[in-house]
């Protein structure tokens, strides 16, 4: 529990530099801040809205420190401000319904490829020399090697261009509206599978090596050899004695891995053209929409830290160690 | 020197710093290469592959060939000036921390861990967006600046560990300064660490400039493979069919990031004779199949 | 000496290299009578261990037991078995304490599941009684049975040693490995262990191998002891000779590199 604690006092501390960076940035760049953020609005905003939006971001005739804890008064309330290009829609509203399919793909591309990546590690090292662990070796340091943007392109060209067998962008067919129903949810994995399919390929083979070298590190530990010495069963020993002490360093490395995994995404969802939280971000680039591109440092930086402390309670679960300290 | 002729005896390495070598050499003598300039219009917009334009030719009529050779110098400096910056940072401030201990540790362990929670290309995106259109100079420092953090960690924990070792001891003993033995006693110890996150950084750094550029943070006007990435998808040259305009960048990414991979495998290999699966086990494997043993 | 438990006949183990091989263990043979304490020393990296874990079959590549070896337990060479017979052998014939106290249990496990894998692998018992019959066993090493339910974790380092002594006699065994078992323990733990262990064989007429570079502490507790030197068995005599009367010169070598203590004998008789 002192654990648990310990480490939410530290994401909100995170939590707090990233909004830090946000409040600073503008500032610190050569000419006016206000000026750089709302640039792009033109002459679309009434004075009254940009007022608003200045207030948002701390903008207020007052001394640096009151107009910071503007900001994080602001931030700590959920109000990101609003998009300029599609104003007035909220930076939390955009951001948001991004976010869902965003999530979507990178959590079930994230629980395929650690299994998939760890399943093959376990193998991998248990046979290690064999043929199946230089091939699965191989094909893991490929997929761990190449950028996501240059997997994304060439499983375009060759599914989506070429074989033609997968859309080439959004989630679901545009002519559907959203509903629980299997003709939009088969919509939903038809358009899906080929982000997926990237994601799961560029994921994979780090998880496989990870696994794969805490593997073989553990096998010479004294109560691998004692599991064997007791006549287990190869299986027996494998799971029970060398992957589940193998997985502990495993997940506490994916904590790290959340962030690849989310910039990975970002890239796959702007190739793909699915309207995840990348693909807006890209939208707000190209308009220099500073609300949205902020925005989503915090939510990002938010999913971030929520999926960190998932890791850390499974670490807890998986590691007796740790229950009871 | 020893690395070196370790680095030689690995298959995975062997091909590893060839791809590299052949890589660095096309780098160098780019402008040997092709007779074309990277940056004029040499001949009608979207040609495919032909024996005068090897790799076809872009939307504005640039020859896809040249620009690929002259690119590679942008990706190479890019990734190995960052790679360079990240890891002298976090080796200096690893070894500080694991070192030093204390305070010093605490606020330094605080600070890399909570670079790590905040994502990285979200982080680089606010970043290249509030400066416009980066250069590859800029990109490379910014890299440098955000991306310390993992070789912090790994070289603190490894400093940690050869702190408690005789050598560092004795020389403690014998009143060595303290910047003595974190340079004299304990970074010759962590060459394959430090190695190791060198080029673990210019993968990282060639991958984000090239993302960076792809998605439009960059000077459209610098000849890499990144902005050839962004040109082509603006030109929507799979649509069009103009698949060699996206692919040529595509394939030297891949062969790059393979090309180092494959080197920082082998000297993880090296560093860690656990994980090896050198000759001795091929050897193993035949005298037991000969039935001169068994296990 | 008739009918030994544990009889090795001309051992060789090679490690294999890329290009060269490391001759470990070069053609040793000895034997262990029943009931005895047999005493393996030499310095680290002699070959001890490596021969001790060939008894159990439990080298990994590039480990090899050369042709012409034979291990033979009661009888039977371990060598001819194949892997169904060889879990089998594992444990109920032959069990082994490890080097590390503090590493030879598995950390995720708790010491319950410890004995019920074994037990159940072996003997098909339910979770109920094995839990009965590990209570059993702890009771024989002065642990109480609620500790079943502890993780390593939360048990000294000699409690530890001495959870693993009473999984090893989970299958009343012939013969008892003990590699190095006491080096990371300190002086009273390791006294003690020693005498539970003398006591325990005389108890159930198992026999120890028992594996260690500390000769003094090894006259004290041994009968036989074999010298090994550079994967070569230089002499085997009985315990008061080599203590009194050292036949081989690297073993009046090893006396005269150590701190020489009284040959007090460990047995469980001098237990306080």
């Amino acid at each position: 529990m002192a654990f648990l604690l310990r480490r939410l006092a530290f994401y909100l501390a995170a939590f707090l530099a990233a909004a830090t960076i946000n409040f600073f940035l503008p500032r610190l760049m050569p000419g006016d801040p206000i000026e750089i953020m709302f640039a792009s609005a033109g002459s679309e905003l009434s004075l009254e809205n940009l007022n608003a939006l200045k207030l948002t971001f701390g903008f207020i005739d007052a001394p640096l420190h009151e107009q910071y804890f503007s900001y994080l008064k602001s931030v700590f309330t959920g109000d990101l401000g609003r998009s300029i290009k599609y104003f007035p829609l909220p930076v939390t509203d955009l951001l948001g319904r991004a976010l869902i399919w965003t999530l979507g793909l990178v959590g079930i591309a994230t629980l395929i490829s650690f299994t998939l990546g760890t399943f093959l590690g376990v193998m991998a090292a248990w046979r290690r020399g064999t043929l199946f662990d230089s091939v699965a070796s191989l094909l893991a340091i490929f997929s761990s090697s190449v950028p996501a943007v240059v997997v994304s392109l060439i499983v375009l060209f060759v599914f989506g261009y070429t074989l033609r067998w997968f859309p080439n962008g959004y989630a679901a067919d545009p002519m559907l509206d959203p509903a629980f129903s299997w003709t939009y949810i088969s919509s939903v994995i038809y358009h899906g599978a080929l982000p997926m399919l990237t994601l799961v390929t560029v994921l994979t083979g780090g998880f496989a090596v990870t696994m794969r070298n805490n593997m073989i590190n553990l096998l010479g530990e004294d109560y691998i050899v004692m599991g064997r010495a007791k006549g287990l069963s190869d299986s027996n020993v494998m799971l029970w004695y060398a992957a589940r002490n193998a997985l502990l360093p495993t997940v506490s490395s994916l904590a790290i891995a959340i962030g690849t995994i989310l910039s990975g995404s970002l890239i796959i969802e702007v190739v793909f053209n699915y309207p995840g939280l990348g693909n807006t971000l890209y939208q707000a680039i190209l308009a220099r929409d500073y609300p949205v591109i902020q925005g989503q440092l915090l939510i990002m930086t938010g999913a971030m830290l929520v999926s960190n402390f998932v890791v850390d309670l499974s670490y807890v679960l998986l590691d007796p160690r740790l229950k009871k300290a | 020197m020893t690395l070196l002729r370790q680095l030689l005896h690995n298959k995975k390495a062997v091909i590893g710093l060839t791809i590299l070598v052949l890589i660095v050499l096309i780098a160098i003598f780019a402008p040997l290469l092709t007779e074309y300039s990277p940056v004029r219009r040499v001949g009608r917009p979207h040609q495919p592959p032909s024996w005068e334009h090897w790799l076809g030719t872009t939307r504005l009529g640039h020859d896809v060939f040249s620009r690929l050779v002259h690119g590679a110098r942008v990706s190479l400096a890019v990734g190995i000036g960052a790679g360079l910056l990240i890891t002298v940072i976090g080796t200096v401030l690893g070894i500080i921390a694991g070192y030093k201990g204390g305070v010093i540790d605490e606020v330094i362990n605080f600070f890399t861990n909570m670079v790590l929670v905040i994502p990285n290309l979200p982080l680089l995106l606010v970043l290249a967006a509030f400066i416009g259109q980066a250069s590859p100079l800029v990109i490379a420092v910014i890299l440098g600046f955000t991306s310390w953090a993992w070789g912090v960690r790994v070289t603190r924990s490894e400093t940690l560990s050869i702190r408690q070792r005789d050598y560092v001891k004795s020389a403690e003993m014998l009143g060595e300064p303290s910047w003595r033995i974190m340079t004299s006693e304990i970074f010759p110890n962590l060459i394959s660490i430090v190695g190791i996150n060198f080029i673990g950084s210019i993968i990282f750094a060639v991958i984000a400039e090239a993302t960076l550029e792809f998605l439009g943070l960059g000077d459209p006007n610098t000849v890499s493979w990144g902005i050839m990435l962004y040109n082509a998808q603006n030109a929507s040259a799979l649509s069009v069919g103009a698949w060699w305009d996206l692919l040529s960048p595509c394939l030297a990414l891949a062969l790059l990031g393979l090309g180092l991979a494959l080197v920082n495998f082998a000297i993880d290999e090296i560093a860690n004779p656990r994980l090896r699966t050198g000759g001795m086990l091929a050897r193993w494997v035949g005298l037991v199949s000969a039935g001169e043993g068994k296990l | 000496m008739t009918n030994p438990v544990l009889s090795v006949r001309n051992l060789n183990i090679d490690y294999i290299g890329a290009e060269t091989d490391f001759h470990a263990v070069k053609n040793v043979s000895f034997d262990i009578a029943p009931g005895e304490l047999f005493g393996l020393a030499g310095r680290s990296g002699c070959g001890k261990s490596t021969i001790a874990f060939a008894v159990s079959r439990l080298h990994r590549p590039p480990a090899l037991i050369r042709k012409g070896s034979q291990i033979l337990v009661d009888g039977r060479d371990v060598l001819t078995l194949d892997d169904a017979e060889l879990r089998k052998f594992r444990w109920r014939e032959v069990a082994m304490v490890f080097q590390s106290a503090m590493n030879s249990l598995n950390p995720v496990l708790t010491i319950e599941d410890q004995f019920h894998d074994v037990l159940r692998t072996h003997t098909g018992m339910s979770r109920a009684a094995a839990r009965e019959r590990a209570a059993e066993l702890l009771k024989l090493v002065d642990i109480s049975p609620d500790r079943l339910s502890a993780y390593p974790h939360q048990c000294s380092g000699g409690m530890r040693q001495r959870i693993v002594i009473a999984i090893c006699l989970a299958l009343n065994p012939k013969l008892l490995i003990m590699d190095e078992p006491t080096t990371a323990l300190d002086v009273v733990v390791q006294r003690e262990i020693l005498q539970r262990i003398d006591v325990l064989r005389r108890q159930l007429g198992f026999s120890v191998l028992f594996i260690t570079h500390d000769l003094s502490l090894m006259v004290q507790v041994s009968d036989r002891i074999g010298i090994m030197l550079e994967g070569e068995l230089v002499e085997v005599n009985d315990s008061r000779t080599i203590y009194r009367a050292p036949q081989h010169a690297y073993t009046r070598k090893l006396w005269a590199s150590m701190p020489r203590l009284h040959g007090v004998q460990i047995t469980g008789e001098v237990a306080p």
